[in-house]
Parts: structure tokens; sequence; C-alpha cells
């Protein structure tokens, strides 16, 4: 027995005092609005109405649980409201890299309203991206992974000031000038989408093996200050290819694509991913179709790797 | 990696702020480390960090030559004795002997040329064979070299290092790296207490009294000069300052995060200066060019300041 519709009919032929209008307001035929009323009436063990009269009335019983049956459907009411609003109101947290392409994070938030998703976009670090995936706090998230296993690639260069050529740039050709006149050798920076974790430990170790000095590599304390500090010609920045022209940067590719970016996008539980969706979040933090450098392979000089840990020369 | 200020020496006042800048430098390089200069002739000299006991790495090859030198003019040994070194059982390494394939022979002279010229390991350590690690260190102990002590031979090193990491560099490195941040030793031949070892004061001191023939006998000490000047190396103490009228005679050293040179510097006008620089990093790479030069910048500096 649906008790909520049976409770509903209840309350409107008492209020309407007949079972006409009562099934008109309900829309509902009369000889079902007649049998919810009976069933109801066994159901609680008494009859709610004197039918005997020509005007309808309610028994004592009739009159004692009405303000009991309103009170259960308010209920259900509010039960309703509070649920569709909930709905309404409830968006659908999607953790980013925090430099992304604001137009293209545009483009994912219309995407979602035009499919009734509420999406809301949020800035943040690879650390805190993985975390809200684990702990359920983001529905979906893109994860920072190595470039070679990655679904999508975003090449990452140096940004500078003074305009480059296009070609690749390789870490060792970064050395100070030998021989040259004092040479000012401008820091590498790298914002918080670079400079941590695996992929931070990586560039360190790339740079120490193309001979760059201990200092060269520097975290910046914000990407503001970063970009300022490269716009003034005093550093050079590692960021993507669109993040460089969005702030007026030359650019050009690291040649080392194992030191490029790597993103796959993960969401929270077995929740499955829109198909609208990867793309336009893909497109957004600046992934290309394919690497612009090639993978190095790490140990082509070694010619006897047990030679190198004996002493020598 | 401890930023304490280091223990600076110098002769005079005007002085200091060389040794003071050469630190500064290698700071900036991510090196940190020991250095001595000084004057064969005046005596004046600079430095810092000057009586540390530090691995010697293929240092070590310099106190070998002298004993065994030491011995072919005593008469004791024949330079031209032949030995035969296997690949088989033979010392590993980059260059010389180690590195060759098939049986060598070689004469004793002749393995103390590719000792001390191309640091090879092989040639080294059948020298060691020859004469023994013992009689190399009492020999030490005899002529008064007090702050070196020689315990082991050269392949003993890649043992310890293969010992821990396998035939890994990079976790050697990285090892040698992270024992030195806390202090302890899991690589035995970088421990000062089981290494051979040397401070910069009593590198300085051994070649000194070689080149000022104060030392075993002059035959010897002027074979040790000869070999020492035809080393190949020249990316550290002589990056900086080789010119047809200056002439470094070096042996470096090189072991995982170790880089050092000790070495004699001569220029035409007459100008002597004996150099021991012993430096370690934490940097995860197997060339510093950056720091192969600092120490070079070094070698300069003092040079310049403590010539007459």
């Amino acid at each position: 027995m649906d008790l909520l519709a049976h409770l509903e009919a209840y309350v409107a032929v008492t209020e309407e005092r007949s079972f006409s209008r009562a099934a008109d307001l309900l829309y509902v035929a009369q000889p079902v609005l007649s049998r919810r009323i009976k069933t109801l009436e066994q159901h609680l063990g008494g009859e709610l109405f004197d039918r005997s009269r020509r005007q309808i009335t309610s028994t004592d019983l009739g009159i004692q649980l009405l303000p009991h049956a309103k009170d259960v459907l308010s209920r259900v009411e509010h039960l309703r409201q509070v649920a569709s609003a909930a709905l309404a109101s409830a968006s659908q947290p999607v953790g980013v890299p925090p430099d992304c392409d604001p137009a293209g994070l545009a483009r994912v938030i219309r995407a979602g309203a035009g499919r009734g998703v509420t999406i809301s976009v949020r800035e943040l670090s690879a650390e805190e991206r993985a975390d809200g995936i684990a702990a359920g706090s983001l529905a979906f998230a893109l994860l920072r992974v190595p470039p070679e296993s990655a679904s999508h690639r975003v090449p990452l260069g140096l940004a500078t000031a003074a305009p480059t050529s296009r070609r690749a740039v390789h870490l060792e050709s970064l050395r100070p000038r030998r021989g040259a006149v004092a040479e000012q050798a401008p820091p590498i920076l790298l914002t918080a989408e670079d400079g941590l974790g695996f992929a931070a430990e990586r560039f360190d170790k790339a740079a120490a093996r193309a001979g760059l000095a201990e200092g060269r590599v520097r975290r910046a304390a914000s990407t503001a200050t970063a970009v300022a500090e490269t716009l003034a010609g005093h550093a050079m920045l590692l960021c993507a290819e669109p993040f460089a022209r969005r702030h007026g940067l030359a650019w050009s590719p690291l040649a080392d694509a194992t030191l490029h970016r790597g993103y796959e996008l993960a969401s929270t539980g077995n929740r499955d991913v829109p198909a609208w969706l990867e793309p336009l979040l893909v497109a957004a933090v600046g992934a290309g179709a394919e690497p612009a450098g090639k993978a190095v392979d790490r140990d082509v000089e070694i010619p006897d790797a047990r030679a190198r840990l004996a002493a020598r020369g | 990696m401890s930023s304490r200020r280091p223990a600076f020496v110098a002769s005079t006042a005007d002085l200091l702020p060389v040794a003071e800048s050469i630190a500064e430098h290698w700071r900036e390089v991510g090196a940190t480390g020991h250095l001595l200069a000084r004057n064969l002739d005046t005596g004046e000299h600079l430095g810092f960090d000057v009586d540390t006991p530090v691995p010697l790495a293929s240092v070590a090859k310099v106190p070998l030559a002298l004993v065994v030198l030491d011995g072919i003019a005593e008469g004791d040994l024949d330079p031209a004795l032949a030995i035969t070194i296997d690949p088989a059982t033979k010392s590993l390494g980059p260059s010389g002997v180690a590195a060759f394939r098939y049986p060598a022979t070689l004469a004793v002279g002749d393995l103390l040329h590719l000792t001390l010229t191309v640091s090879d390991n092989a040639s080294a350590d059948a020298l060691f064979d020859l004469v023994g690690v013992e009689h190399v260190d009492r020999r030490l102990r005899d002529w008064g070299c007090t702050g070196i002590r020689i315990r082991h031979r050269m392949h003993r090193m890649y043992e310890c290092a293969a010992g821990v990491a396998g035939d890994d560099f990079g976790l050697a490195l990285e090892l040698a790296i992270r024992d030195d941040a806390a202090g302890q030793h899991s690589i035995e031949t970088l421990d000062p207490a089981h290494a051979n070892v040397g401070s910069a004061t009593a590198l300085v001191e051994l070649l000194q009294r070689c080149w000022l023939d104060e030392v075993s006998r002059p035959d010897a000490t002027a074979e040790l000069r000869r070999l020492m000047a035809l080393q190949v190396f020249n990316q550290r103490l002589s990056s900086d300052l080789r010119a047809d009228t200056v002439r470094v005679s070096g042996k470096t050293g090189t072991f995982l995060h170790l880089r050092h040179e000790i070495g004699v510097v001569t220029a035409e006008s007459g100008d002597r200066v004996a150099i021991a620089a012993l430096t370690r990093s934490a940097r995860r790479a197997s060339i510093a060019h950056d720091i192969d030069l600092a120490i070079g910048a070094a070698a300069r500096s003092a040079f310049e300041a403590l010539r007459s």
C-alpha cells in the first residue's frame, strides 16, 4: 500500500468535504479515490468518514488523525524539497592544474551547464588532486603521471622575455660558456605544478646530469612572481606553450620529452567520465596531440657501467 | 652537508680574503671541501679546513708511487721487472690496463707511468700487490707523513660501492650523498676510519718534500715529479692555469661524489705552489663541469696570490 497516496486522499476528501472535488484536485478518478479511502480505513481499523448523510462528514477517528496525516505529508514534502534543492546545487568538483587556460576552463563549465551538470573547477596542486580523488572530495581530476605512460602529454619548455628560436632546448646548452666574458646564467624557475613530486625529482636529476649548477633550478614562490621575473628578463620559466603565449613570453620546447607533463583523467570511485568532459579538460590544460620532443635514452653514453663505480682519474 | 663557516688559514692577512672567496665560490657550485695552497719557496699559504682526513680516491696513487720509486732507488726493486695482468682478475677502471681486454705484460717502471698519468687502477693494484698495502703505510710512517693513511688497494673502492649498490652508479652516488648528510658510512671506502685518507696539510707537505727532495731519495722524487707532469687529466687544477709558461703536475682523484686533485704549479718565472683541493658535493651527477672549473679557479686564484 502506498501510504502517502492514501493519506493524501484522506486529507483531500476531509478538506473538500466531497469525493468528486477531491478526485479533481488529485487528478485521479473518483472510484480510485474511494478505493484508497476504503483501503486506508481497513489499514487503520476504523472508518474515517460518515457516508450515511447527504453531506460527507468526518468521523471522530477521522478528525483525530487529520493533523497527524497532514504532518506526515508536510514532512515528506519537505524531504522532497531538500532533495531537489540539493540536486540543483550539487556541483561536480573537478581538480585541474593551477595554470590552465581560463577560456578553456570556461568551455568546460559551459559544456557542463548545457548538459545540466554544474562543474566547479578547482585549481589544486598535483598532490592535492591525487588526494582529492583518493578521498572522494573531487569527482574528477587531472592526475600527473610520467609522460611516457600518459594518455595526455603537455610539452614543457622554457619561456623567456627575449625571443628565441623555436628549436628544442637541451639542458646542457644552458651551462655558462667557459672562456666567455662573465655571463650571467639566469635561473630556471619551476612553478608548483612542476616543482613537487616525481616530476621535480626527475627535472633536478636531469639538470644535475646536464652539468647545471645546483642553484640554477629554483622553486618560484608564486606563479605571478615567476612570470614577472621572466618578463623582466631575469629568469627562464618552465611552462607549457599556451601559458607562455598568454603572458607574452617566447617559448622553446625541452628536447627531452621525459621531462614533459603527463596527465591522466581520473574519477572518484567507479563513476564514469562523461565523454564530453575529457577532450575539453585536455584542451584547457594545453595537451598537444603529439609530444614536441623525442624521448632520450638515458644510458646511451655509458660504455662500462661497472667502471663508473671504480675510482677514476 | 654542513653550512658552517670553514676554518680558514692564511700566512698573511691579505691572503685571507682569497681563501674566503674560494670557499664562497665552491659553496655556490654546491661543493664543500678542503684547500691548502703553499708557496714552496716562501712558505706563504692559504686555505681552509686543512687538517680533516678525507678519503683520497686516486690521489692515493701518489704515495703508492713514491714508495715503489723509493724501493727502486734503494735497489730493492727492479724497474724493468715484468708483471703480467690478467683481465679476468684485474682491477676495474675506465683507463689504462684496467680497461684492457687481453693480458698485458708491463715493467714496474711503466706500471708507475700508467698509474700516475691515466690513473690506471689495474697498474696501481699490481704495484700494491708487489710491495704490499701495509708496506706503503709503514713507509709513510717512517717518513713522518702522519696525516696520510694507506689501508686498501684501489679495487676495494669498487668492491665497497658495488657491495651496497650492485652495479648501479646512481644508487651508489645517492648512498654516498645521503651518508654524508647523515654522518654515517655504508660504503666503507668513504669512511675516514677505514679508507685511504689524507688531509690537505699532509698532502701539501708530501708534495713539498717531493719537490724539495726532502723525502726518500732524489732519484725517486725526480721520477715522481716527471710522471706527475705527464698526467693527461686537465679538467681541474690546470683548467684555468695551463699555458706554455705555467705547468701543473698533478694527480686527480674521483670516486662517486668526491672530486680531488693535488699538484704543484710551476711557472717559467720560477714560482712553485703546491695545492691540495679535496671536494665533495651533493650533485647527482658523475660529471660536474662547474665544480671541476671551480677547483681550477681556486688553483688560479691561489697561485696568483701566492707567487712572488
